[in-house]
């Protein structure tokens, strides 16, 4: 039940920099994902909302109530940890029950019982109450920390990869679980993963840090289709997208791009040429998710010759990537495809969802919109220039 | 048929290995325990001989008690043991306040020269007792702590202290500083994360370092020799008053001896379990 706030908040660890004025504003009752590659201040970021590392720079606000002063106790606030954290000489059920046996939110013991049955029964670890941490797997040490972070009701969650040791099949549950414990509860989450996939799925709002800043903030349509540059881009997605350089041309009044060494320009979208003619771009980087480069083994008109450089079946879909000219593009196949190495492969890029990147600056510029898969959500991506 | 009895005699052949392995074991174990035992039980019966018996005899003597009747009632025994007692066991308090919050600092907080700090406080371990005593000694007389119990227990920090700070903050390391954190999210205000967190983790350690540094308290010699008097005595400079100028009473040294070693043995036989998990490094785990 609360609005976080991060006015300009600088976070050092002696000479390294981990948040570089970072400014946030998570609403209340959101599910917030901050998302990023290793080291780019995520943790510390929910350290320093939770209030156990100290900017010192910088104003946090918790529901408008500034809590820089305030100590982590007093700021209600339930964390879970990336190492867990447990206390290594409590039992499952003692460690679950801590918070509701410290001085500042005591329950009685009826309720204690209550609730840590609940949360051990969700996390399906209610016949291990006895066993110490160190009698658990870590699957089941991380949904320990997960229920002692679930046992009260806190102003905010803070999850620190909360579910990246537990198995595929319980993952994919425990995200259902925890999405629809978030509606019901009535509180605001903030939640650090590195995998794309629970990103997406979870977050009402997304942000991508790096080096402690963001690099961009907003949904996971958001991030996928309209990423703010080269970095968000390549974040997004399995298999990681494609970009290749090109240079922008004008061939009997349209624009197209010239790269991969082809002698055909490849066509660019009207209203993305539009924007390229403003603004007079000519290197640019393109971006192409594996999913809109259809193959064949056989020449086809408008296709560019390639090798198969390899092919890797991954259950529901087979990612071949493919070599032109030395440049390696990895494409969705379905799932029966065959082929071998150095086979010949014809590849047609479907350009209308290409993403048009600043050659030198890597910046994002501009994609079709006439795709209508974004259109027809009513995604607002026009407001980015 | 055959092979059935082949695999009983198997069977019964890794029975036998077994039964003499345990017997092996337990022969040399037993040994051992003869030997690392036979100082003490030398003890014992020196301590039952009269002094004209002490070099004519081995096993074999007349009892008697007039060693233990000479030093328990004839001197003031009892005083030095207690005496012993306060300062060994007031060194330890001290050693325990003082040394498991800076354990605790080391461990946890950055500052200049925090190894430097570090090392300083195990290097006074490493100097020599009596390189120091004479300074030691002079300060004293001037500030008026010669002879005193909180003298002695002031100085013995230098034998006792190091050790349990290098011991502690070995433990305090181990613990992860998030277990910490989330004791204080949970609603636990720092002393109660103190206490109810860290102290059950670094208890082995902090058990059998305090142990330690008793021992190495209540054995202390250099330092209760020069730097206390009349007052106080421990029993290490009161045993050695049986070593007169002409004779030496050996059966008295070895009652006084016998007496002195009394609390550590028993201290030691009460906290065995944690004695060698605790100083075996690095026994927290999450």
């Amino acid at each position: 039940m609360a609005r976080i706030t991060l006015e300009r908040i600088v976070k050092r660890y002696g000479k390294n920099v981990a948040l570089d004025g970072l400014d946030l504003d998570i609403q209340d009752n959101e599910f917030f994902v901050l998302f990023g590659p290793a080291g780019a201040g995520k943790t510390t970021l929910l350290k320093t909302i939770a209030g156990v590392e100290f900017p010192q720079e910088g104003l946090i606000k918790i529901g408008d109530e500034i809590v820089n002063h305030v100590e982590p106790m007093y700021r209600n606030v339930s964390m879970v940890f990336e190492n867990y954290a447990l206390y290594p000489h409590l039992n499952v059920y003692d460690n679950i029950a801590s918070p509701m046996r410290s001085k500042l939110y005591r329950q009685d013991e009826a309720t204690i019982h209550q609730q840590v049955e609940r949360v051990t029964k969700m996390m399906k670890i209610d016949h291990l109450w006895e066993r110490r941490p160190s009698q658990l797997s870590n699957g089941q040490r991380q949904r320990v920390a997960i229920g002692r972070c679930l046992v009260r009701s806190p102003n905010v969650f803070l999850m620190d990869e909360p579910l990246a040791h537990l198995d595929a099949k319980l993952r994919h549950f425990m995200r259902g679980e925890l999405k629809e414990m978030q509606s019901s509860f009535n509180s605001t989450t903030i939640y650090v993963t590195h995998d794309y996939m629970e990103a997406m799925s979870l977050a009402d709002r997304i942000a991508v840090l790096n080096y402690g800043k963001i690099e961009q903030l907003g949904t996971s349509l958001e991030m996928y289709y309209t990423p703010c540059n080269e970095f968000v881009a390549r974040l997004f997605g399995e298999p990681e997208i494609n970009i290749f350089p090109g240079e922008v041309e004008e061939e009997n009044g349209c624009l197209g791009v010239r790269a991969l060494g082809q002698q055909e320009l490849m066509p660019i979208e009207e209203d993305a040429a539009q924007v390229l003619r403003e603004k007079e771009v000519r290197q640019v980087d393109v971006g192409i998710r594996g999913n809109d480069i259809s193959f064949s083994f056989t020449p086809r008109e408008g296709s560019m010759a390639g090798t198969v450089y390899a092919n890797e079946p991954i259950g529901n879909k087979v990612v071949m990537t493919v070599d032109i000219h030395g440049t390696h593009l990895s494409l969705v196949a379905p799932n029966d495809t065959q082929a071998r190495i150095d086979q010949p492969v014809y590849i047609r890029l479907n350009m209308k969802n290409a993403i048009f990147f600043d050659g030198q600056t890597q910046e994002y510029i501009t994609r079709s919109q006439a795709q209508s898969h974004i259109c027809s959500k009513g995604m607002p991506i026009s407001e980015r220039g | 048929m055959s092979q059935q009895t082949q695999l009983l005699d198997s069977s019964q052949n890794r029975k036998t290995m077994l039964i003499l392995e345990d017997f092996g074991r337990n022969l040399g174990l037993t040994f051992y325990a003869l030997f690392a035992l036979f100082p003490l039980v030398w003890m014992v019966i020196c301590s039952l001989k009269a002094d004209a018996e002490m070099y004519n005899t081995v096993f074999v003597f007349t009892p008697t008690l007039d060693n233990y009747k000479a030093v328990l009632l004839g001197t003031d025994y009892f005083k030095a043991f207690f005496q012993n007692l306060v300062v060994s066991g007031g060194a330890v308090l001290l050693t325990v306040v003082a040394g498991v919050p800076a354990a605790y600092a080391l461990a946890r907080y950055d500052f200049k020269k925090k190894e430097d700090v570090a090392f300083q406080i195990l290097s006074f371990k490493f100097a020599p007792e009596i390189m120091v005593i004479l300074p030691v000694f002079l300060i004293f007389q001037k500030i008026g702590l010669y002879d005193t119990y909180f003298g002695l227990i002031w100085v013995y920090q230098l034998i006792t202290m190091p050790l349990l700070i290098w011991v502690v903050r070995g433990y305090f390391e181990d613990i992860s500083v998030e277990v910490e954190q989330a004791a204080q999210l949970d609603g636990y205000r720092w002393f109660d994360v103190f206490f109810k967190t860290l102290v059950p983790l670094i208890k082995p350690g902090l058990v059998a370092s305090g142990l330690l540094a008793f021992i190495f308290a209540w054995n202390s010699f250099t330092f209760p020799l020069v730097l206390s008097g009349f007052n106080i005595q421990t029993i290490t400079i009161t045993s050695l008053r049986y070593i007169a100028s002409d004779t030496v009473h050996y059966g008295q040294v070895a009652v006084a001896a016998l007496i002195a070693v009394l609390p550590e043995i028993t201290a030691r036989l009460f906290i065995q379990k944690h004695l060698v998990r605790g100083l075996s490094f690095g026994a927290v785990k999450g």
